[in-house]
């Protein structure tokens, strides 16, 4: 918890609280200075007293979950305008002051105004709600100009001091500004009220449902509004016109409230099935939940079937795209990749269609899950192709080797052994023709030639080790542990031949593994183990030198290649003073066997 | 034994044309009498099947894999119970190849290829599979020798037994030992009972299980 929020909540509390105090003391004197026979119903004064109550509590709500701040101060403000009549006669010989309290005793009614205007969203939207905002404002203050500089109220209201601020008695004018403001209330009240029918027509059913309050709070309010006005001109009052009027105000703030919480809650269920999205349900689970998102449990999901060319529940069920289908009480939301491939179609309650914005992160969730989809299975395909062009890659350079030692072995091999045939038949006859130096001259070309074969062979035995050909990895492994200058003990039992790539590849590692003991292990023994488990080429090199290896080395770098190539595991033990122990296991089925 | 005023009848098969004209030529000098001349030991099998050979030189590796065509041959041949000298050439000097040859029986060979150049050595090999004795290329011999191995028997060894028991691996008698190391006959007896003593080898009647128990014992240490 961020640390300034306790310290924020106390200080709204405090906040509240004195604006609740200051309501209530103007309630309480204003009806204890009222003489009896003025005062209005206690029931009556209740009611109005309880108002500031319902908004400060509303503020209260609307602080911790409100989309902004200013329908908040909105209506934490509300009480301290909310100044019934009566106050006035409190502070009636507070010349200085009783004009500006009469100036803004209705500035209430603008606060309620504007709070409705901001519903839902917590801010003005467009041109008009600011247009109707900035109207109120102004001519609120024209009326507390009005007051300061021509106000005198009648005696029926308070016995006041004489306006101190007053340019001229002239209480025709005064009395047609304090109902003309009233007037342009009243107005702009039907011009909202107006405004949030529309707006509560076009909205989605749960929301209409639950906001349902709002409206008919404020057509409550407008009407006895323009009555009261009405009356006020006439002067007049009805207590259960009056009445009614106190509950339609108190009720804004609680429908403004209430429907903020279902947003959020809206907004929470939207935020689920994005979440359901990241984790990657399957479509059965996806369509459940996003009929819980949308309240509508006949909401169908229908995925674009590739082959079939046409939408199918997950079920298989094709989707009736008749005109028949399409007249009736369900709409179709098609939604689509960005790059514009049919992704699915969405059917609902045509009513939801209102709600465009939930069926905007609907579709988004949906597209966010198919598109996660598409890039996983991509990416798998992807790996799968580099995985198998890697091995492929691997295969075709054992084959290239092989096919070079053999062009060696029956090409350059053989032509260089008939050559020392030959030469040495010369020799024969140079001996035998009594040249005697060109006999030894060609006795040691033909040292030098098979020195020459000698290096050949150990060359291509490097390139490709013929016995790993013929004999496997039984008859390779024990000579490649002979050349290994620490003694090896070996146990091949891979029974029969196995895949090409499989034995080249455990022959590298062999081959590998051995030069790092002879080099880096000071070890004096060595191991190698190969054994058949669960169709798997299990290969131990083991040594009992110094360990501490390092699994970045080049040389182990190479085989962990080498045998992901091939979709085997590596595993390196190297605990320093405890040798070395390198472990590969290779499938052996992916491979066809030689 | 065949009679001296006979020459020994040879039959050849090397896939490399070149090779094989080369060695036929080389085994006619010597005084063999080449009477078949084959690319494949399948070709081989069915000049031996026919009768009248005293020896056969194959190649090890041949069509159609490549790989030890040769060697399969001579099982063959072995297990039809021809007893034959079968001289096997092969590229590589490769020690396991060298025991499965000594393991097919008496009157075997393994050769590097090279040796041809050496027409003596050759035609001496051809001459000894063919009285039933057995020969092992010098180059096997020495990889087998280099070999390291933990708790080395051959340390027990001394300088002058080491020589006679390569010779040994060879496939050289007794005599042929003395004759190359310019010993006397008793000297090399008294060696090789030392050695087959030092070793824990037992001697055998017949000449090839002696090379081929030696040839395990190098390759096994």
């Amino acid at each position: 918890m961020a640390p300034g929020r306790k310290g924020r909540i106390i200080r709204r509390t405090i906040v509240i609280a004195l604006v609740v105090a200051a309501s209530l003391t103007m309630e309480i004197t204003g009806f204890l200075a009222t003489p009896g026979e003025l005062r209005r119903e206690v029931s009556w004064t209740t009611l109005h007293a309880i108002v500031p109550l319902v908004f400060a509590a509303c503020a209260g709500v609307a602080w911790a979950i409100g989309p902004s701040r200013l329908p908040a101060r909105l209506m934490v403000i509300f009480p301290l305008v909310w100044i019934p009549l009566s106050f006035l006669r409190v502070i009636e010989h507070v010349a200085w002051l009783w004009p500006f309290v009469y100036g803004v005793h209705l500035w209430w009614a603008v606060l309620t105004g504007i709070l409705v205007l901001l519903y839902p969203r917590g801010r003005l939207i467009d041109g008009v709600d600011r247009w109707i905002a900035g109207i109120a404002l102004v001519t609120s203050v024209g009326y507390l100009l009005g007051v300061l500089l021509l106000g005198q109220p009648s005696a029926a209201v308070c016995d006041c001091t004489v306006n101190p601020y007053l340019v001229a008695d002239a209480p025709g004018v005064f009395a047609i500004i304090d109902v003309g403001y009233r007037a342009i209330g009243v107005l702009l009240a039907i011009v909202i009220a107006v405004r949030l029918l529309v707006r509560w027509v076009r909205g989605s059913v749960p929301a209409r449902t639950v906001a349902f309050l709002m409206p008919i709070a404020l057509i409550a309010w407008v009407i006895t509004l323009a009555i009261q006005a009405a009356a006020y001109a006439s002067g007049g009052a009805d207590l259960v016109l009056d009445t009614v009027s106190l509950v339609a105000i108190a009720s804004i703030p609680v429908s403004f409230v209430a429907g903020i919480a279902h947003a959020r809650n809206m907004r929470a269920r939207v935020a689920d099935l994005m979440r359901i999205t990241r984790e990657g349900a399957d479509r059965g689970l996806w369509a459940e939940s996003l009929a819980r998102t949308l309240r509508d449990a006949s909401v169908r999901v229908y995925w674009w079937d590739e082959e079939r060319a046409g939408y199918a529940d997950a079920s298989g069920e094709p989707l009736d795209d008749s005109p028949a289908a399409r007249r009736s009480d369900h709409g179709l939301l098609p939604v689509s990749s960005p790059t514009g491939m049919p992704i699915a179609v969405i059917r609902h309650d045509r009513v939801l269609t209102d709600n465009m914005r939930l069926l905007d992160g609907v579709s988004s969730a949906l597209r966010l899950s198919v598109d996660n989809g598409r890039l996983r299975s991509e990416i798998e395909r992807t790996l799968e192709q580099v995985r198998q062009s890697r091995a492929r890659i691997l295969e075709a350079g054992d084959e290239a080797r092989r096919r070079i030692e053999r062009d060696l072995h029956d090409g350059a091999q053989q032509h260089l052994v008939s050559l020392g045939m030959r030469l040495r038949l010369a020799a024969n006859q140079a001996r035998d023709r009594g040249v005697e130096p060109l006999g030894v001259e060609l006795d040691g070309t033909i040292l030098m030639l098979n020195q020459a074969l000698k290096e050949l062979r150990e060359l291509a035995h490097g390139i490709h080790p013929s016995l790993l050909s013929s004999g496997g990895l039984a008859l390779a492994v024990p000579e490649l542990a002979g050349r290994c200058p620490v003694p090896v003990e070996i146990d091949v039992q891979a029974e029969g031949r196995l895949p090409e790539v499989v034995e080249s590849t455990a022959y590298f590692v062999v081959s590998e593994a051995l030069a790092n003991v002879a080099k880096h292990a000071q070890a004096t023994r060595g191991w190698v183990r190969a054994v058949l488990v669960d169709g798997e080429l299990e290969l131990v090199v083991r040594d009992n030198g110094v360990g501490g290896a390092s699994a970045d080395g080049s040389g182990m770098l190479g085989i962990a290649d080498r045998v992901d190539a091939v979709g085997g595991r590596f595993r390196l033990d190297s605990e320093p003073g405890a040798g070395t122990t390198i472990t590969i296991r290779i499938p052996l089925g992916r491979f066809t066997s030689t | 034994m065949e009679t001296p005023e006979r020459p020994l009848r040879v039959a050849i098969a090397d896939d490399a044309l070149l090779l094989r004209e080369g060695i036929a030529k080389v085994l006619a000098d010597g005084g063999l009498e080449v009477v078949a001349s084959v690319g494949t030991g399948v070709e081989l099998l069915e000049v031996a099947a026919r009768g009248g050979l005293d020896a056969a030189v194959l190649d090890i590796r041949m069509p159609p894999s490549y790989r030890d065509e040769g060697i399969v041959a001579l099982e063959e041949m072995r297990a039809q119970g021809s007893t034959i000298g079968v001289l096997l050439l092969s590229m590589y000097a490769t020690p396991e190849y060298a025991l499965r040859v000594m393991g097919a029986g008496s009157g075997t060979g393994y050769l590097l290829k090279e040796r041809v150049s050496e027409p003596q050595t050759l035609v001496r090999a051809v001459e000894t599979v063919a009285s039933g004795g057995s020969v092992v290329d010098p180059e096997v011999v020495e990889q087998l020798v280099q070999r390291t191995r933990a708790d080395d028997p051959l340390s027990r060894l001394t300088e002058r037994e080491r020589s006679v028991l390569e010779l040994m691996a060879q496939g050289y008698s007794n005599g042929g030992i003395a004759q190359t190391l310019f010993l006397g006959l008793k000297t090399v007896e008294t060696h090789v009972r030392s050695i087959l003593q030092k070793l824990d080898l037992e001697e055998s009647p017949e000449h090839h299980r002696r090379v081929l128990a030696v040839l395990t014992l190098l390759g096994a240490r």
